[in-house]
């Protein structure tokens, strides 16, 4: 069974929701992942996401109707981001060399395309995508159909069309053209049956309609897209001074400024029976019209055309806007007594277009404008012919002509693959998972114009009215974007709840089965986000702050205690922090850190001594570096196994320590700790103290602090010695809830490596990054520092403590019981 | 002139007395006064009120215009929040006399207690004595004189305003300075003591703010947010984020700032679920007429109850934080909806005044745009104590949004970074806090609810203060609640989790035997009807919603509030930015995502078999995770979270 599943689609990814944009476009382009690499100035990434969906690239991103501006959410702020102009942008920077990788034949179906249009040629790079060897039929002599016959040069010039039209033959090798081929003149639909596994038409709407008012025979009154036609196929006529094109589509917008451009024609008034809110064009097209002055009659009615003299006269009535029709777009009604004449020299009739097509005519397959189709299965009347783009639905846009595409190729291969009942047809959204573009001025940079030139020096030439972005300019419009796709920075409001939220609030309140459905969506669970393996962690806790109970009165701001005394007093520091991990780093970085602790006076512990001027607790390791004179303390690391450590103080203030990295072997050490007056007792959360960048392996154990403290609480000496924890300290608040574990005092090691400009390698190590300067270095740990001590003041503050000392386990609660457990602290809500 | 006997009638019923002689324009003779607390307090009137003796706490406390004079001396509070008008006391003043007065003359002939004049925002402090402790704590603005000593740490992290000391200065508060004295301001100086016929003749030192605490140093990069799978749950321990808070930090050398709520996972709502299979919704129509969901809040005490066409109301959001339009269009969704929406810190403004029906008035530490015609005019008031983004801190406001207009709202000077106080100058325990209730409750006549403001935390002893304390509802905030800028780390680890918040405070109230007295709002979190309900089955009375009504009217949760220039107008100040929001257009949205949560509550009442709100209870409810299980003590049901799905639904 052929699911649209099958397609690349990402939208089951819970931290991706398309955005507006791209659910707008009809073609399902990525653009907020293009518009983010566009920032970061990946060209070709964006190259990839704007053609992947989308074979017309090039084309779109000068003419497209761009439905995705108008969704964009910026468009109720300061205006929408220019989509369609960043598409251009790239396109105009590397379209022109980069190609996809050509796609060879696979499969042994051949399927038969008549016209080139953009609904054809979609459907035929969809299934040449898909492994089949594809024919079109063109009945011109170029491929392209109302892209190439119908849009003028200075909008879209043909070199831009040959681009996209050459990366579509080198993408598909086995893509067959046959061109001056009708159907029904060099080719019939029995051949194509004959020939071909399946056959689409795809035969445009090419005929202008007819205004159908007394008059309108006159040689004068020409069709629009006949009109257009003749224009792109090199015409330059002679115009009367006056021109009236009668429509307010876009082929009447390409009308009127064709006109304008061309000699002889001084004035053209373009007459529509709604009003400026209804008018169909697109807005870009139509204020393009009003820059190169071209008069706009609006709720006006042509009922007759007439020789007047030289001219013609054109018989009007005034309109207003009635009761909407069934599509809901209010009906113009003519006004009694407001007859008017308006006169001209020619009047082009925009309309509205139609298919024809003769030989489809005798077989019964036309309806009066078009190609009998089904919609649910792109079917026409004959079980292998299938229809798609304007020739089978009615007019309408190139971008929407190339979902036609999409969709037709979708049914031809479920077809080809013998599925008789494909599911429907959905459109399938992919995301590039693009970071966010870090641009300072993203919120406050204003919509990025173009250039517009209008008419330009030489109108007959037809140069383009616009220019395309530089650079700067295309990073500021990308800068802009909201990035609706990407997930939030808020688990309680992730991209799927915002935008759950805004569907309600943009939902009818009667609308009931909406709300049926949007609450069936909430009423999903979430994920458990606190799986079986989720280890015991520090970001697990949280602080209980002083409300009604506990409270107090001159904490204000920042104000609050951190000093911290190890030795009864013979140690003293200004922070609880301690500084490791930099024995065997570069000198430069060694100085650095040295010049970074002096601010706060902050020790530094290792197998050797930072420098001079900071102070050492010296990490001995039994039966290495004996210990030094020079050291304020001397910390003997026993590691994962217990053994008694014969010392002596070397100088009067000395501290003797004792560091253990495993739980196992606490009651021992403690026992002998004591009985041995030690001052400190170092526990290794990280189970590798003195090995490089030991914490790199994640989480700390925290039981050992647990137990540590159990272990000096159940002999009732907790007094005795002092507890100093390493490994993962992140923060302030880290410190803090170590604190209130019962550590005095934390050491700070990858931290402060981060901070100095090191980047974590491979999970397991840190590499020193050569572009910062020692006093860069020093700054940022002397920063660091400070931040982390405000960090570990404000928490003790929360809880009403002036000092950080006087946290206590009471003060914290855990959110996860894989934490309660480590750490013996209640979770939340419990006790 | 009339008389009122305080030996015969009680103050209530004095102040009433005194409010509709005001209102004739008759002077006022009080005797035996007895040191009663709230003498005169909401008085509004320009008539004299003589207090042949003592006064107690607040005296003169939430009054414009009038003039008081007592003979003897005074508690605490003296002339708290006064606007315009005066106060004579004859003897001493007790602690915070002055206390944020904005606009007021206050004249103490002796001495003055500790912390006088603190938040005060503009008029005249007199002291003829001695000062105690840290007078001109915190004061915004305005003049305080002190013709004796000023006491320790005087003009302790006063933010503007002068200090004027005739004795001897005996210590400087944090972020105060000795300033150059004027000679015109000194000419001044000596008129007013003229006026009010005190003889100086010594010279006077002046005290003034130094600046170092006004603004943060460094300003911080405006990063755009990691997404938050990257550090929450299973993310590395040394995650992204982590790595760029490091960076940061160690770039600007002090904690980070930030708006909106936690970003982390946590347990939440979200990890319980219904008891009963909920199915058939495509085939509940028009649950809203089946369901009776009109809730009454805040009347226990007699007061005029906040009418609420459902269980549920806005929660506090400040103008100031969030734009003046963005509060219109909240207040009008209110309005349409039929439900509360509440001021927040930072004052009233008419335009929220008019687009919200129901109006809560909420008053925090730093008073800033407390007044006592505001308070007449709410349907509400509230005592903030914290909020969950951040309890235990004050509000934080970034110089870019403390505009001119915002500055003279809030009484306080223009472009400074405002940390507002985190707590109140006059709540200093659960006594204090009920006489503040009491004069709340005196200057309003008795007409208006009265609610506490609570961040949780220690919910489980703080609802009993609360209950106690005679509050008639509590907003209880957990840890998932928002804000517009805070320190990041208290955002993520301070306080505890919505559905831990309470369970603590039924807990709590179990325990003194007051289950149910007390109504609960309950919010941090929420974000549609669903959460209602199993907040509603949980034991909530209500709930509020915040940040959902805030994306509701477009927010797209960049989580850049604290920054000042939000891309879509909602959290700024700056008149380009906001221009972006159309609160005509927004006030539809917002009122269209409550109408759907509206829905959501009367379908799921419906289809868990019930006709009223009130029904809702925790044995429709089973826990999805092992954590919700234990905090909630509701059944663990872990297949359901894998069976409650979509088809099932529809």
């Amino acid at each position: 069974m052929l699911l649209p599943a099958e397609m690349p689609d990402d939208t089951d990814d819970l931290h991706f929701v398309p955005a507006p944009c791209q659910v707008a476009c009809p073609v399902g382009t990525d653009a907020p992942s293009y518009i983010a690499y566009i920032w970061e100035g990946k060209y070709e990434e964006a190259f990839e996401a704007i053609t992947a969906t989308n074979p017309f690239s090039s084309i779109c991103g000068r003419v497209c109707d761009a439905p995705c501006e108008p969704a964009c959410r910026r468009v109720q702020s300061d205006g929408p981001v220019q989509i369609r102009n960043l598409k251009r942008y790239v396109m105009d920077e590397i379209g022109d060399r980069l190609d996809p990788p050509p796609v060879p034949v696979t499969q042994k179906e051949t399927v038969a395309i008549v016209g080139s249009g953009p609904a054809g040629l979609v459907a035929a790079h969809d299934l040449s995508i898909a492994g089949y060897e594809v024919h079109v039929y063109e009945m011109t002599d170029r491929l392209g159909g109302m892209m190439i016959w119908g849009i003028p040069a200075f909008r879209l010039p043909p070199g831009v069309i040959d681009e996209d039209i050459q990366r579509l033959t080198k993408r598909c090798p086995g893509l067959k053209i046959h061109l001056n081929t009708a159907l029904g003149d060099g080719v019939t639909l029995e051949e194509l049956k004959e020939r071909h596994d399946a056959v689409v038409l795809a035969i445009g709407s090419w005929w202008g309609k007819k205004m159908g008012i007394p008059g309108d025979t006159d040689t004068r009154v020409i069709d629009g897209v006949q009109f257009l036609r003749d224009v792109n196929a090199g015409a330059r006529p002679e115009m009367p001074e006056t021109v009236v094109v009668v429509g307010g589509g876009d082929v009447a917008m390409d009308a009127c400024r064709v006109a304008k451009r061309l000699p002889g024609c001084k004035h053209v008034k373009v007459i529509y029976r709604r009003g400026p809110d209804e008018i169909p064009a697109r807005a870009i097209e139509l204020e393009g019209a009003v820059k190169e002055d071209i008069e706009f009659i609006y709720n006006t009615q042509q009922t007759a055309v007439s020789p007047k003299g030289n001219q013609l006269a054109i018989t009007c009535l005034k309109t207003e806007l009635g009761e909407p029709d069934e599509e809901g777009r209010r009906v113009p009604v003519e006004i009694v007594g407001s007859e008017h004449e308006i006169e001209c020299g020619m009047i082009i009739a925009s309309i509205g277009q139609q298919g024809k097509c003769a030989h489809l005519d005798e077989k019964g397959m036309m309806l009066s404008d078009r190609v009998r189709t089904e919609w649910g299965s792109m079917l026409t009347d004959d079980p292998k012919v299938f229809a798609a783009g304007d020739g089978a639905f009615g007019g309408s846009t190139i971008v929407m002509a190339m979902h036609h595409g999409q969709r037709v190729a979708y049914y031809v291969k479920a077809f080809l693959e013998g599925h008789r009942d494909p599911m429907p047809y959905r459109q399938p959204f992919r995301t590039r998972r693009v970071p966010l573009a870090q641009d300072l001025e993203w919120e406050k940079l204003p919509l990025q114009e173009p250039a517009f030139h209008g008419l330009g020096a030489n109108p007959i030439e037809f140069p383009e009215i616009e220019d395309t972005y530089g650079s700067d300019t295309a990073r500021n419009e990308a800068a802009r974007c909201y990035r609706c796709d990407a997930e939030t920075g808020t688990a309680d409001y992730s991209v799927r709840h915002r935008e759950d939220i805004f569907t309600m609030a943009r939902t009818n309140p009667l609308d009931e089965r909406s709300h049926a459905t949007m609450l069936a969506r909430r009423l999903q669970p979430r994920d458990n986000p606190f799986p079986d393996h989720r280890k015991a962690t520090l970001d697990d806790l949280i602080f209980l702050p002083a409300n009604l109970t506990r409270l107090v009165i001159d904490p204000y701001r920042e104000a609050c205690r951190i000093d911290t005394e190890l030795g009864a007093g013979r140690f003293v520091m200004e922070q609880p922090f301690i500084a490791t991990g930099f024995d065997d780093a570069p000198g430069q970085v060694r100085e650095a850190i040295a010049e970074g602790l002096k601010d706060f006076d902050t020790p530094y512990l290792g197998v050797r001594a930072l420098s001079t001027d900071v102070p050492w607790l010296q990490l001995v390791v039994p039966g290495q570096i004996a210990p030094s004179t020079d050291a304020a303390a001397q910390i003997h690391n026993l590691g994962h196994e217990f053994r008694p450590i014969e010392t002596t103080r070397l100088t009067e203030n000395q501290l003797l320590g004792l560091s253990v990295s495993s739980p196992d072997i606490l009651e021992e050490t403690i026992s002998y700790a004591l009985a041995k007056k030690f001052d400190i007792l170092l526990l290794d959360g990280s189970g590798g103290l003195g090995t490089p960048w030991a914490e790199l392996s994640g989480e700390p154990n925290l039981t050992i602090l647990r137990d540590a403290v159990a272990i000096l609480r159940r002999i009732g000496r907790e007094e005795e010695i002092d507890l100093i924890f390493f490994g993962g300290v992140r923060s302030g608040t880290d410190t803090a809830k170590l604190v209130a574990l019962g550590s005095m005092a934390v050491v700070l090691g990858v931290t402060l490596g981060l901070a100095a400009g090191a980047e974590i390698r491979d999970r397991h190590d840190m590499q020193f990054s050569a572009d910062r300067d020692k006093n860069d270095r020093a700054e940022a740990v002397a920063h660091i520092l400070n931040a982390s001590a405000q960090e570990a003041s404000m928490m003790a503050r929360c809880t009403g403590k002036t000092n950080l000392q006087n946290v206590e386990p009471e003060d914290l609660r855990a959110i996860t019981i894989a934490t309660a457990k480590a750490t013996g602290i209640p979770l939340a809500g419990t006790l | 002139m009339v008389q009122i006997d305080l030996a015969e009638i009680p103050v209530r019923q004095a102040n009433e007395l005194i409010r509709k002689y005001g209102a004739d324009g008759e002077d006022i003779d009080i005797i035996n006064p007895d040191a009663r607390h709230h003498v005169g307090v909401g008085l509004t009137d320009p008539v004299t009120v003589r207090v042949h003796g003592s006064a107690g706490y607040f005296c003169a406390g939430l009054t414009d215009a009038a003039h008081f004079e007592i003979e003897s001396n005074v508690g605490w509070g003296l002339g708290d929040n006064m606007y315009t008008g005066s106060v004579i006391v004859g003897g001493n003043a007790s602690a915070i006399a002055g206390v944020a007065i904005r606009g007021a003359e206050i004249v103490i002939k002796g001495n003055m207690g500790s912390r006088a004049g603190q938040v005060m925002k503009a008029g005249t402090l007199l002291c003829c004595g001695n000062a105690n402790f840290m007078a001109g704590y915190l004061m915004y603005g305005g003049r305080i004189i002190i013709l004796g000593d000023s006491g320790e740490r005087v003009g302790e992290d006063m933010a503007a305003g002068e200090i004027y000391v005739g004795g001897k200065v005996q210590s400087l508060g944090s972020d105060a300075k000795m300033g150059d004295t004027e000679s015109s301001k000194i000419d001044e100086l000596r008129a007013f003591l003229d006026r009010y016929k005190i003889t100086f003749n010594g010279d006077f030192q002046k005290i003034v703010n130094e600046g170092k605490k006004l603004h943060y140093k460094t300003s911080e990069r405006p990063m755009r947010s990691l997404p938050f799978v990257g550090f929450s749950g299973k993310s590395d321990y040394w995650n992204p984020k982590i790595q760029e808070d490091i960076h940061i930090k160690s770039q600007i050398g002090r904690y980070r700032v930030r708006g909106y709520g936690g970003a982390r996972e946590l347990p939440h709502l979200a990890d319980i679920g219904f008891a009963r299979n909920i199915s058939g919704l495509n085939e509940i129509s028009n649950p809203v007429s089946k369901v009776e969901m009109r809730t009454l809040i805040g009347g226990k005490h007699g007061a005029q109850p906040l009418d609420l066409s459902m269980p549920v109301m806005i929660a506090p959001m400040s103008y100031g934080a969030l734009s003046r339009s963005t509060k219109q269009a909240i207040g009008i969704a209110s309005s349409l909806a039929g439900i509360a929406e509440n001021t927040g810190e930072g004052g009233m403004s008419d335009a929220q005044r008019g687009a919200a029906e129901q109006l809560v008035f909420q008053m925090l530490g730093g008073r800033l745009g407390w007044n006592i015609h505001d308070m007449k005019r709410a349907n509400g008031l509230e005592i903030y104590i914290s909020q969950g983004a951040k309890p235990g801190f004050g509000g934080q406001l970034m110089a870019k949004k403390v505009t001119k207009e915002l500055a003279e709202i809030r009484g306080i000077p223009q472009g400074i970074d405002l940390r507002s106080p985190s707590r109140h100058p006059d709540i200093l325990g659960g006594d204090d806090l009920l006489i503040k209730v009491e004069e709340m409750r005196e200057a309003t006549g008795y007409r208006l609810p009265v609610s506490v403001k609570l961040g949780a935390g220690r919910v489980r002893d703080d609802i009993k203060i609360a209950y106690k304390d005679g509050f008639d509802f509590v907003e209880l905030d957990g840890m998932q609640g928002s804000t517009g800028a805070g320190g990041a780390e208290v955002m993520e680890y301070v306080g505890i989790p919505t559905i831990s918040a309470i369970m603590d405070a039924l807990d709590g109230l179990a325990e003194i035997d007051a289950d149910g007295k007390i109504q609960i709002i309950l919010m941090g979190g929420l974000r549609d009807g669903v959460d209602a309900v199993k907040s509603l089955c949980l034991g909530a009375d209500a709930v509020a919603f915040g940040n959902a009504t805030i994306i509701a009217g477009g927010c797209i949760s960049c989580m850049q509030c604290h920054v000042g220039q939000c891309v879509t107008g909602i959290a700024t100040q700056d008149p380009e930015h906001e221009k972006r929001y159309r609160p005509e257009i927004e006030a539809h949205n917002i009122h269209r995502f409550l109408e759907g949560v509206r829905w959501q509550i009367a379908a799921l009442t419906h289809a868990l078999g019930y006709g009223d709100v009130k029904s809702l209870n925790r044995d429709d409810l089973v826990a999805l995770t092992p954590e919700a299980a234990e905090i909630t003590r509701l059944p663990y049901r872990p297949e359901l979270r894998e069976q409650q799905h979509l088809s099932k639904a529809v």
